[in-house]
């Protein structure tokens, strides 16, 4: 009788030279994996601190929207404030997820498959946050259905030339694609939850969300197709989203906006504070629910090698922007610039230099790679420092434009912290409710990692978990 | 539909079970499993997925229609904007591509529901629980005067459960 190989060739998903040493069958995968489902206490009071921030943020609103836009510290020429900023920052939060699961995913890097479910969901809620800051930013927001072009009674159609109708169409794909790539990947766990539920109800509304997946080769078979051309579809579009969001600027002639460099400097910088999050969520996530035979140090260790690189690009388009104005010879961009980080803006200048371009150097290090505390402690100052990006290339732009007399200054008031809190609320609020119904990590695929079981023993089975060290740096990809 | 469920706790079992199966063809073969494994794959040498025509059909239909609209509606509201024509293709091509993106990959999932017979309502025979969580399954729709055959050759196989079902 013949022996089938066990040759974990041509994997359907990028799980290429990765190994779980500590992870050794499937029963273990769905026990450990679906516990992370049961509710604690610190899940519940995680949830109200988060749903607290959010009825802070919406009472804010509505106070705005009772007083108007003034509340918000709005003064001429500076119209734009947090609103906008934070609108690119949770974009730019949402290009991470995009990133790990469709990119890494065609270039078959191995470290994705435990986190990429986290910063899926991440995605998905992170551009419904940011889908609400243009809304809020309205002094009517219930007329914001207006830049939808549909047919209507006053025969009136957007403006298809503005960039702010560009946003609509680019940020309502990316929030429909993402959510898209992010159910369908949940099917094959839906129906694992499925088969497991003991309530019946539960299990009903399990089995309607799995559309009766019954993993068939067959069903296997389309969806490993559709995954990776849905993954190949999204890796342009991750692109094309922060590309389109900044052209809200570069189309601008105000000093400092109008530069070439803002699609990928923006693109880049949206996936190193993408990524910067999905460590501020992962390693609690990873710590909390005892996933560390999971999401190894090796994975932590290859994401923060992303982020280095990312940090590296973002900062080398820092000194480009620095250089245009110098090398362009032109005095408006460059006091703009001067202005920006020696003159009214510096301390925010500041901020972002250090948190993106300085404390991110010390990823050189492995050791640092390789310590969750400082990656966690790395991700938070990332998170300020993108944040603060935005403010400095929104703010001073706007404060201090070609003529003298219209330069001025800008304070954010209670009303814009409030939402912006708010706005962390409602996100993790999201995140918390998914975290509960659904596996943080997914299940079929690392049931793909995970040798499978063998009547007859062969030469190219891996060895015993024993024979591996998870945490020796460089082994597992 | 009749047939005969078996049950296997090995990879390699069930592997060699779907292709002695196929040579005595004996039946149609589903095989469940719980993740997408290569082994099935070359065993049961199927046809390519045609889910990839559904992106292409589904995108370029997506394209097309975003600069239409954009060409369109900037035609029928005409509004000179920074000296630019009206049918301004250069800033069209984000509605041409975003809608091409989301069109294709809407019809992508179609594809993949519409070929793997998606949704169903019920999990019908031959399904077992266990094949979402560690186990394999072999399925083989078969006549009854066959039924005896399969079985065996699933016994042989190292199937722990071998069961008939209609």
């Amino acid at each position: 009788m013949a022996t089938i190989a066990y040759e974990p060739r041509r994997p359907n998903i990028a799980t290429a030279n990765v190994q779980l040493p500590a992870v050794r069958d499937y029963e273990q995968v769905d026990n450990e994996i679906t516990a992370t489902l049961r509710p604690s206490k610190a899940w519940f009071a995680l949830l109200m601190v988060a749903m607290s921030c959010l009825a802070l943020g919406i009472a804010s609103w509505m106070y705005q929207i009772q007083q108007g836009l003034g509340v918000a510290g709005y003064n001429p020429p500076v119209m734009w404030g947090v609103y906008i900023i934070s609108f690119v920052f949770w974009v730019g939060i949402g290009h991470a997820g995009t990133l790990i699961s469709a990119i890494l995913y065609l270039f078959r890097a191995g470290f994705r498959t435990t986190i990429y479910r986290c910063a899926e969901a991440m995605t998905v809620f992170a551009v419904m946050t940011a889908g609400l800051f243009p809304i809020l930013h309205l002094g009517r927001p219930w007329k914001f259905f207006w830049l939808i072009p549909y047919p209507n009674w006053r025969l009136l159609w957007p403006q298809f030339k503005s960039p702010l109708v560009w946003d609509v169409f680019a940020i309502s794909t990316y929030l429909t694609i993402s959510t898209t790539f992010l159910f369908v990947g949940l099917i094959p766990d839906i129906a694992v939850l499925r088969d497991r539920e003991k309530n019946p109800v539960r299990k009903r509304i399990l089995a309607f969300l799995s559309f009766g997946w019954r993993n068939t080769e067959r069903e296997w078979r389309h969806f490993a197709r559709a995954y990776l051309f849905l993954a190949a579809v999204s890796t342009p579009l991750v692109l094309s989203v922060h590309s389109v969001v900044s052209f809200d600027f570069a189309m601008a002639l105000t000093p400092g906006w109008h530069t070439t460099i803002f699609p990928p400097y923006f693109v880049a910088g949206a996936i190193f504070s993408g990524i910067g999050m999905v460590f501020t969520i992962i390693i609690p996530v990873r710590k909390y629910f005892r996933l560390q035979h999971f999401v190894t140090l090796n994975h932590l260790d290859a994401a923060a090698k992303l982020c280095l690189t990312t940090s590296l690009v973002v900062g080398c388009a820092y000194m480009v922007e620095f250089f245009i104005a110098w090398y362009g010879g032109v005095k408006a961009e460059q006091d703009y610039f001067w202005n920006r980080v020696f003159g009214q803006w510096w301390w925010a200048a500041w901020i972002m230099l250090t948190c993106n371009m300085i404390l991110p150097l010390s990823l050189f290090s492995q050791k640092l790679r390789r310590n969750p505390s400082w990656l966690w402690i790395l991700s938070i100052t990332i998170n300020i420092g993108m944040w603060f990006e935005r403010f400095v290339i929104v703010v001073p732009s706007l404060s201090h434009e070609f003529e003298p007399w219209q330069w001025t200054t800008y304070a954010p008031t209670w009303v814009d912290y409030s939402i912006l809190l708010g706005s962390f609320g409602w996100f993790f609020m999201w995140f918390l409710l998914f975290v509960r119904q659904f596996p943080v990590i997914a299940i079929a695929e690392v049931k793909e990692i995970v040798p499978p079981r063998l009547r007859h023993a062969h030469a190219h089975t891996p060895e015993t978990a024993d024979d591996f060290e998870p945490e020796t740096p460089g082994v597992n990809f | 539909m009749r047939g005969v469920l078996g049950h296997f706790k090995e990879l390699d079992g069930a592997v060699e079970a779907i292709t002695e199966l196929k040579q005595a063809r004996l039946g149609d073969v589903t095989v469940f499993t719980p993740t997408p494994r290569h082994e099935f794959e070359v065993a049961i040498a199927p046809p390519p997925s045609p889910v990839r025509m559904y992106m292409l059909f589904g995108g370029l239909a997506g394209c097309i229609f975003g600069y239409w609209i954009a060409i369109w509606a900037s035609n029928y509201w005409p509004l000179v904007v920074g000296g630019k024509a009206f049918g301004s293709w250069i800033p069209y091509t984000i509605f041409g591509f975003e809608v091409f993106v989301l069109i294709g990959a809407l019809s992508t999932v179609a594809g993949l529901f519409i070929h793997s017979r998606l949704p169903r309502l019920t999990m019908m025979v031959g399904y077992d629980p266990r094949f979402s969580q560690g186990d394999f399954g072999v399925w083989v729709e078969c006549a009854p005067d066959r039924a005896a055959s399969a079985a065996e050759l699933l016994r042989k196989h190292g199937a722990v459960e071998v069961r008939s079902e209609r």
